[in-house]
């Protein structure tokens, strides 16, 4: 009962914050110059019938919102307006419909370029997450055990060394590497390997990503490494480790099955927390490495002043990042069954 | 008027702080590091060769030429001297830092402070708004930001301050929480101050340190920020930054050419800047919110021991354990060690309750955790022997004594809430003691057994299956007794297991226990700060002073013919049931600490009978016959 009404809060809470997101970016593309709905109509070969079509499409001939005529502030519109027949009311509907405007760069529509390029990202963070969160819970579960030994200060000014590296610099350093060791540099698949058996399609994207999940591990490990080293440090002070201790179990079996759950369970926290960062690293990657994900397409669109394409990805990022979020949230309620009376 | 006084304050306060942080590596070269780095932006016009790239006679020299003696860190795509263009980038980084951070922090503060300290719908208001802006990312926003604005400095500091405060408000927030309810606080509030006084004068002070070392943090990541901003094309492109220096670099063939010097030295810089604030920023946590950094996995001290002639014991059949003249030290580093165990001995027969009786902070659970080698890791036997049935446990193997370990000698712990594992079952955990020390218990018996076990305390079969949180203060110590009873050991160490526990509660385990002992023939070691728990079912008494052993003897002697003036003032303390008119006294004044015991006899500050020798020698234990022993001068003399 507790438990329902907890999750239907944290359901509510990100649609909530989906909401936001879209009035933020609404009013970020209304008011600051380069609106693709606005910027279209401005071009001078378009017909006018086209213009009037792309008015229509976008709300373009009706009131920003209600009470507000135009974005003039100080200008005060009807109240009385149908708020279905406003511009952000048209602008939303359009979202969920998947309308998210048609690049200027290439014609296509927005939601086309993104949906494919979407999965490239969530295949780079994804690959990279669990690498650097495997790798870190394992270095912190050593720090904390050898806590105060030359092990742990290496493995803590080490986590603060690669912290404290810009992405997008270890990216490049890793590109110098690569590009001396015959490893390829650019893009998600060798031109032309379409043609390839899958098996060798499937090698070829692998030996594509080796060096953007290499970046995106390094750089996000040591975070790890600390978090979980002082989580589990926690955990390890704690009277029932004590009571472990005199049960005459050993260390590996303290650490395996009474520390660990309980340290990682702060940890689902922080990675859900640390999503809205991570997303932060993959456009620096994608940069450097010319993969064709979401960040790749923001540096594009960045380029070439393609607002549509640049709206979007921000949107869908967005959107992932807090949908992500819920879903770390709720794997924490499951985990641990403490959630359930508070 | 009184102007000097505070700022005298300061000063003191800031002179001890910087004593602790001068002792701080790591702090200290994060500090040296971001300090080099000040300097040579605040003097880069002297430091770089070649003008800052905003004069004409900037172009020097051929495009990516290597390093070289004219040119230390090599030219770039413009043929610009790197070396010029990296110290003058430092004040970018700087700038971009500092500026961004300081609105960041602003914002951050005074959301945190105000969410903290007002609480209620304002509270849950703001921290809903915060977690919103921090679960949106914020790179891709500040690049749809500036992309859509003007890319100059003054925006990037704008943007990089307006996203950074979040995190900052979250810890300022939940530190004013811990702050507002401490007493000073409340006290302000009674006595009338307004919230302005109350959070500048109580709250702000207290929520300082946390604010500067989020502080560094949130420079760091402004310069990290900016950095990828320029990386990405959005950087100003009229001040040459590192992360510009990066953009152009990669953007215009370094890397085909093989041009390593245009791509390395700018990113070193930031790795250099980010990297001393992180430093700083540790070394400053560690200063300002110390934590123990210890653990209970950490490797015990090995036990040392003046090689000594011992005495020899007679073990009789029914002695289970022998605890003979023990001495625990705790050792500090830069401290001399503090004694918090001397001279311990004493004897448990099979069968027999013992009770071990003193103040907290008399060494009583020291005593008891260093029987199995549970001390923290500090703590170490430095004397004394440990014989359970002829096996001296303070110098078996690890391996050895895990096999003793609850199989032989369980212990159930004071307030059993954190003793139990929050997120595993109770059933479960018992089950555990079971298959870990009796590997041939049928597989499918041991629910069973751990039913019967819970029976034997009182608690439903079903709720095996519960949570230690779903268990009341009393059936988590029966559990714990339970778990205890689980490989059926000789002996049971009982912490103080009816502390913090109502009276009727108490009374429950205490015959739980005693009924157990006479069913089972279980030897238990019953320690507590109550001498009325002790009468009613101990066999002998043990009672700890300071760490040494005041009077050991049978109950009945102790009640009644007590020697020691602790034992006498501890048995005035308690209600007796056959005179009620008696005046209950307490004792006044604190044991000693352990790092401070007094020269002469530990008791001496506060003993009603104290004599001038008992200040300048420590009494020696003075066997009285029939196993009465008392550390006290006057016994001698009565002797």
């Amino acid at each position: 009962m507790n438990r329902t009404r907890a999750l239907l809060k944290k359901i509510a809470w990100s649609a909530f914050t989906v909401l936001f997101v879209i009035i933020l970016n609404f009013f970020l593309f209304r008011i600051l110059p380069g609106d693709p709905a606005r910027a279209g109509i401005r071009d001078p070969r378009l017909k006018k019938e086209a213009v009037e079509m792309l008015r229509v499409r976008f709300g373009l001939d009706k009131p920003v919102i209600n009470c507000f005529e135009s974005l003039n502030p100080i200008k005060v519109g009807s109240c009385a307006v149908n708020p279905l027949d406003t511009q952000f009311f048209i602008y939303t509907r359009n979202l969920f419909q998947g309308e998210l405007g048609i690049s200027y760069h290439t014609n296509r529509p927005v939601a086309d370029i993104l949906a494919e390029r979407l999965w490239n990202t969530v295949l780079l963070i994804g690959a990279g997450q669990i690498l650097s969160i495997i790798i870190g819970v394992v270095f912190g579960i050593f720090a904390a055990w050898k806590a105060r030994t030359s092990v742990d200060y290496s493995a803590v000014i080490a986590s603060l060394l690669v912290w404290s590296l810009p992405t997008f610099w270890l990216a490049i350093l890793l590109l110098f590497w690569g590009s001396n060791n015959g490893l390829p540099l650019a893009g998600k698949s060798t031109p032309g390997s379409s043609s390839l058996p899958l098996i060798q399609q499937w090698v070829d994207i692998a030996r594509h990503m080796l060096l953007p999940t290499l970046t995106y591990t390094i750089v996000y490990m040591g975070e790890y490494t600390l978090i979980m080293r002082s989580s589990l440090m926690d955990v390890l002070s704690e009277d029932y480790i004590l009571t472990a201790k005199a049960k005459g179990l050993s260390t590996f079996q303290i650490l395996k099955d009474h520390a660990l759950k309980n340290a990682m369970l702060p940890l689902v926290t922080v990675i859900a927390i640390n999503l809205g960062f991570t997303v932060a690293g993959a456009i620096q990657i994608e940069a450097v490495f010319s993969w064709p994900g979401l960040g790749g397409a923001i540096v594009e669109a960045l380029g070439r002043r393609d607002f549509p394409v640049l709206q979007g990805a921000f949107l869908l990022i967005a959107v992932t990042v807090i949908f992500a979020n819920l879903l770390a949230d709720l794997t924490y309620s499951y985990l641990d069954p403490r959630v359930k009376v508070d | 008027m009184n102007s000097s006084e505070p700022k005298q304050q300061w000063l003191i306060r800031l002179q001890s702080f910087w004593q602790t942080f001068s002792k701080n590596r790591i702090g200290l070269v994060g500090l040296a590091m971001l300090a080099l780095l000040i300097l040579m932006a605040i003097f880069a016009p002297l430091i770089a060769p070649y003008t800052s790239s905003s004069s004409a006679e900037f172009q020097v020299g051929d495009i990516y030429n290597p390093p070289s003696a004219s040119h230390w860190f090599g030219t770039d795509d413009a043929g610009q001297d790197i070396f010029s263009n990296f110290v003058f980038g430092a004040r970018i980084s700087l700038i971009v830092g500092f500026f961004a951070a300081f609105i960041s922090i602003i914002i951050g503060g005074v959301l945190g402070l105000v969410a903290g300290f007002l609480g209620g719908r304002w509270e849950n208001l703001l921290m809903r708004f915060t977690d919103t802006m921090l679960v949106i990312p914020d790179l891709p926003l500040m690049v749809v930001i500036i992309a859509l604005t003007k890319p100059s400095l003054l925006n990037i500091i704008f943007v990089i301050g307006l996203l950074g405060w979040t995190t900052t408000a979250r810890v300022v927030r939940s530190q004013t929480l811990a702050v507002k309810s401490r007493k000073f606080v409340l006290r302000a509030r009674a006595v009338g101050a307004g919230n302005a006084h109350i959070i500048s004068r109580h709250i702000l002070p207290l929520v300082m340190p946390i604010l500067v070392v989020q502080a560094v943090l949130v420079v760091s990541l402004a310069i990290l920020n900016e950095s990828a901003l320029s990386f990405l094309g959005l950087g100003d492109p009229t001040v040459l930054s590192w992360g510009q220096m990066l953009n152009y670099a990669f953007g215009r063939g370094a890397m085909s050419i093989g041009a390593w010097w245009a791509l390395f030295f700018p990113g070193f810089g930031i790795v250099w800047v980010v990297l001393g604030l992180t430093l700083l920023g540790q070394g400053l946590e560690q200063v300002l919110n110390p934590r123990l950094d210890t653990h209970h996995l950490m490797p015990g001290r090995p036990t040392v021991r003046k090689d000594r002639v011992e005495a020899q014991t007679k073990f009789t059949k029914e002695t289970v354990l022998e605890v003979q003249n023990l001495s625990i030290n705790y050792i500090n580093e830069g401290k001399p060690p503090a004694r918090a165990v001397e001279n311990v001995s004493f004897t448990l027969n099979a069968g027999e309750l013992i009770g071990l009786v003193g103040e907290s902070g008399c060494g009583k659970t020291t005593l008891m955790l260093s029987l199995l080698r549970l001390l923290p890791s500090a703590g170490q036997i430095v004397d004394g022997r440990v014989f359970f049935n002829g096996e001296d446990l303070t110098t078996i193997s690890d391996e050895e004594l895990n096999k003793i370990r609850w199989k032989e000698i369980s212990i159930v712990f004071q307030g059993a809430m954190n003793a139990l594992n929050p997120v595993r079952t109770v059933g479960d955990q018992i089950a555990e003691a079971i298959t870990r020390h009796m590997p041939d218990f049928p597989k499918d018996k041991i629910q069973a057994r751990v039913i019967e076990l819970l029976d034997l305390v009182g608690i439903a079969a079903d709720h095996r299956e519960h949570f230690p949180h779903q268990y009341s203060g009393g059936m988590r110590q029966r559990a714990m007794i339970a778990m205890a009873l689980a490989c059926n050991p000789q002996v049971i160490i009982a912490d103080e297991p009816t502390t913090a526990l109502d009276v009727m509660i108490q009374a429950q385990i205490l015959e739980l226990l005693d009924s157990l002992r006479k069913k089972l023939g279980l030897a238990i070691i019953f320690v507590t700060h109550d001498l009325g728990v002790v009468a009613e079912i101990c066999d002998k008494v043990l009672v700890m002073y300071g760490g040494v052993t005041a009077e050991y003897a049978e109950v009945d002697t102790i009640y009644n013919e007590p020697r020691h003036p602790y034992t006498q003032e501890l048995i005035k303390a308690f209600p007796d049931l056959t005179k009620p008119k008696k005046k209950l006294t307490s004792i006044p004044g604190y044991p000693p600490r352990l790092d401070n015991l007094p020269v002469g006899c530990r008791f001496a500050p506060r003993c009603p009978a104290v004599f001038a020798r008992c200040h300048t020698e420590q009494p020696i234990l003075h066997n009285l016959g029939n196993s009465h022993i008392a550390s006290c001068h006057l016994v001698e003399a009565s002797k």
